[in-house]
């Protein structure tokens, strides 16, 4: 009976044991995919004593190609990069718990156009201008965006190093316009009169899929539509544009596509706008360019080969710029980090090398110039010529409360539960209200 | 038990509850007065937070849209947990194959399972239960963008994700009323139904409450269920507390971590009064036994 009982002891303190070991086990060391990223040169002034260097960065097919270059490039020595998968979601929580302190855990941070102003004005992240200025000549830096990075300073100041960009391209059914006679639209009437032609073949009954996601995606899409009219947010003085003619033409254009959209599109993220287009329910759609490369995949439908890529259009046949926004993803280094910056510096601008941006394509379309040819992808073309022509622009630190205050009052609008004008005031006053206490 | 006994077995839970439970409530009732970032100090602002949130519309609608939620789902899955329990009673070697089969809805992850069960209002990804009623009624139901329909959506989903919890606990009520006393009524010519209502149902009221008292507890946290089935929640109405105080205190790039505190101070007195009455019952209960 005793020997039972230590058996089952024995058999119950193995099992806890092994899971405890199991558990603390999945958390050991780095665990990015460096095994196929591009080795480049990664020559920093190595530190006296062993350094562990953490990177923080969302895995998407865009971004991993340039953190597992600087990961597996710049670990050397005594000196470790530790980089461990995360999705979008948990590195905006993490950025903004490491920038809270004196003391961060992070090293190196990916961030975007949309936070920047945020953190430089909150002097969370460092200013590398000094940096650019004394490495450019090593990294070729010259060479990256100057456009990108723009949309990475605040106050005339660089704050991050752009790795890559994503920008709006038109994805549309070759097969569908070749039969209807029709030629890819460089303005919403002409993508209105083409989803009628379309609409009246009786095959696709909502030939237009763009995401107008209630959460999220709108506001981006309604800055798209303000952009082509060359007018921003927020004016380069901080004031709202709301009650602008540019903000009304862009409300009414984007209502004006509604009927040919389906009727649930308030709700639709882009994977859902893809799905559309996996299905064949859509025969146009216009997103960001790092969802292109999954329509051409035949694992994700059978329409892949019928797919065309063009430009977005211009809201109006004379707007200045097309529907489309310039999203860019870089590297910051944060204030509170007690690593030498300069060394940070140079691991960050290794990883936006030749080499490693040639090796991002087709998946990113990096920042470095002349990396993206129009045969390097479907939609490389579409991508080169939307990037000239989108409205160049640069955050203020009220841009994001802002965008984030007049969200509700924009889906009110889209759906026509407010009309164009009240909800042009409505915005206009909350952003007032907004830039004032921000 | 002696004092000192008692401590030694008390002592690690309590230092856990304060660690988790009391100091996070003391930061957050702080934090309610005060506007607040992450890393930066709150600057006090009084009762401003409370206001800004007892006079927005959208919160008055989340807190309206939520007390629905939980009145319907707590009496649908009584009612439903009752009566499935009941069959549940009766099966013989089907038991644990049905009662397994139907777990399998409350121990799937609650976004997993609010995601396919979207799929099957949702076009775009099949959408078979729109497909039956195209078929039936020649009519596209928008169950994302318009209201009432969104709202059965997420009701039929909460009480698919809780019903088998509450099942579970119903019948192991049920197994527990003696078989004395439902003989004892059918001598006296009760019916089926009067057996039901004047015997069992009493029998089990304490389990019956308890089953309120979490069903009640989990509607009111009603969260990560609605990204997946209501992503226009706030514009149609469907938007739960916990959805808003997301919003509100996590936007990113603009945080009001104070509006969210003050928004989970006046939730925490909300679920309070919810539950008020079951606790209430508990204690009296426990007070009478003892």
């Amino acid at each position: 009976m005793r020997f039972h009982r230590y058996v089952k002891t024995g058999i119950a303190a193995f099992a806890v044991t092994a899971s405890l070991v199991g558990v603390t086990a999945c958390g050991a060391g780095s665990r990015s995919g460096t095994q196929g990223a591009t080795a480049v040169e990664c020559d920093y002034p190595m530190p006296s004593s062993a350094t562990t260097v953490n990177v923080l960065a969302y895995n998407s097919s865009a971004i991993d190609p340039f953190t597992n270059t600087m990961v597996k490039s710049c670990t050397r020595e005594q000196v470790t990069l530790k980089h461990d998968p995360i999705d979008f979601g948990g590195q905006v929580t993490k950025t903004t718990a490491t920038l809270a302190g004196d003391t961060g855990t992070y090293d190196i941070l990916e961030t975007y156009g949309f936070v920047i102003p945020g953190f430089a004005a909150a002097d969370d992240i460092e200013p590398l201008d000094d940096y650019f200025a004394k490495h450019a000549d090593k990294y070729k830096l010259n060479e990256l965006n100057q456009e990108m990075r723009t949309a990475m300073s605040y106050d005339g100041k660089l704050y991050a190093l752009p790795m890559q960009a994503q920008m709006y391209v038109m994805a549309y059914r070759k097969d569908v316009f070749d039969a209807a006679g029709l030629k890819p639209p460089t303005t919403f009437a002409e993508m209105i009169d083409a989803a009628k032609a379309i609409q009246a073949k009786g095959e696709i009954k909502y030939p237009i899929a763009l995401p107008l996601n209630a959460t999220a995606d709108i506001t981006t899409n309604f800055q798209a539509a303000m952009n082509s009219y060359g007018v921003d947010f927020l004016d380069s003085a901080g004031k709202p544009q709301f009650t602008s003619d540019a903000s009304r033409k862009a409300l009414e254009a984007m209502k004006s596509l509604l009927p040919y959209m389906d009727p649930q599109v308030t709700t639709f993220d882009q994977p859902k706008v893809q799905q559309q287009m996996f299905n064949g329910t859509a025969a146009m759609a216009i997103m960001f360019s790092g969802r292109m490369n999954d329509l051409t995949l035949p694992a994700n439908t059978k329409l892949a080969e019928n797919f065309a890529f063009a430009a977005p259009p211009a809201v109006e046949k004379d707007a200045p710029h097309l529907y489309s926004r310039l999203s860019v993803d870089g590297w910051s280094i944060p204030k509170n980090t007690k690593l030498d910056k300069d060394m940070l510096f140079q691991m960050m601008a290794s990883s936006v090398s030749e080499d490693a941006s040639k090796a991002s394509v087709p998946a990113a379309y990096p920042a470095r110039e002349g990396m993206v040819s129009d045969d390097s992808s479907k939609y490389a073309a579409a991508a080169n010529a939307t990037i000239t022509k989108t409205m160049p622009t640069s955050g203020h630190p009220a841009a994001a409360p802002v965008t984030n205050a007049i969200r509700p009052i924009l889906v009110q609008v889209v759906t026509g539960q407010l009309d164009v004008a009240a909800g042009m005031q409505q915005m206009q006053d909350l952003a007032d209200k907004t830039v004032a206490g921000s | 038990m002696r004092r000192r006994e008692f401590s030694l077995l008390m002592g690690p839970s309590l230092v856990v509850m304060l660690g988790l439970l009391v100091i996070p409530l003391v930061r957050t009732i702080q934090w309610s007065f005060q506007e607040v970032q992450y890393g930066s100090p709150g600057d006090w602002v009084g009762l401003s937070n409370y206001t800004h949130a007892l006079t927005d519309p959208r919160f008055g609608q989340a807190v309206f849209f939520t007390m629905l939620l939980t009145v319907i789902v707590t009496a649908a899955i009584l009612v439903l947990g009752y009566l499935i329990a009941t069959g549940m009673n009766g099966l013989g070697k089907l038991r644990p194959v049905i009662l397994g089969s139907m777990l399998v809805a409350y121990v799937l992850p609650n976004i997993v399972g609010a995601v396919s069960f979207s799929w099957l209002f949702d076009q775009n990804f099949g959408g078979a239960v729109n497909y039956v009623i195209q078929a039936i009624t020649g009519q596209d139901i928008l169950w994302f963008t318009q209201t009432w329909p969104n709202r059965f959506m997420v009701i039929a989903h909460t009480v698919w994700h809780l019903l088998p919890f509450s099942m579970l606990m119903i019948l192991a009520g049920l197994q527990g009323v003696p078989m004395e006393l439902r003989e004892a009524a059918k001598i006296d010519g009760a019916s089926t139904r009067k057996t039901h209502f004047y015997v069992i149902i009493p029998t089990i009221r304490g389990i019956l409450g308890f089953v309120c008292l979490i069903t009640i507890m989990d509607v009111l946290r009603t969260f990560d269920n609605l990204i997946p089935l209501s992503p226009q929640a706030d514009a149609i109405g469907n938007e739960s507390i916990m959805l808003y105080v997301f919003d509100t205190a996590f936007r990113d790039g603009s945080q009001q971590l104070g509006l969210g505190s003050a928004v989970n101070v006046l939730s925490i007195l909300l679920i309070i009064v919810c539950l008020f009455p079951f606790i209430r019952g508990l204690l009296k209960e426990a007070k009478a036994k003892a």
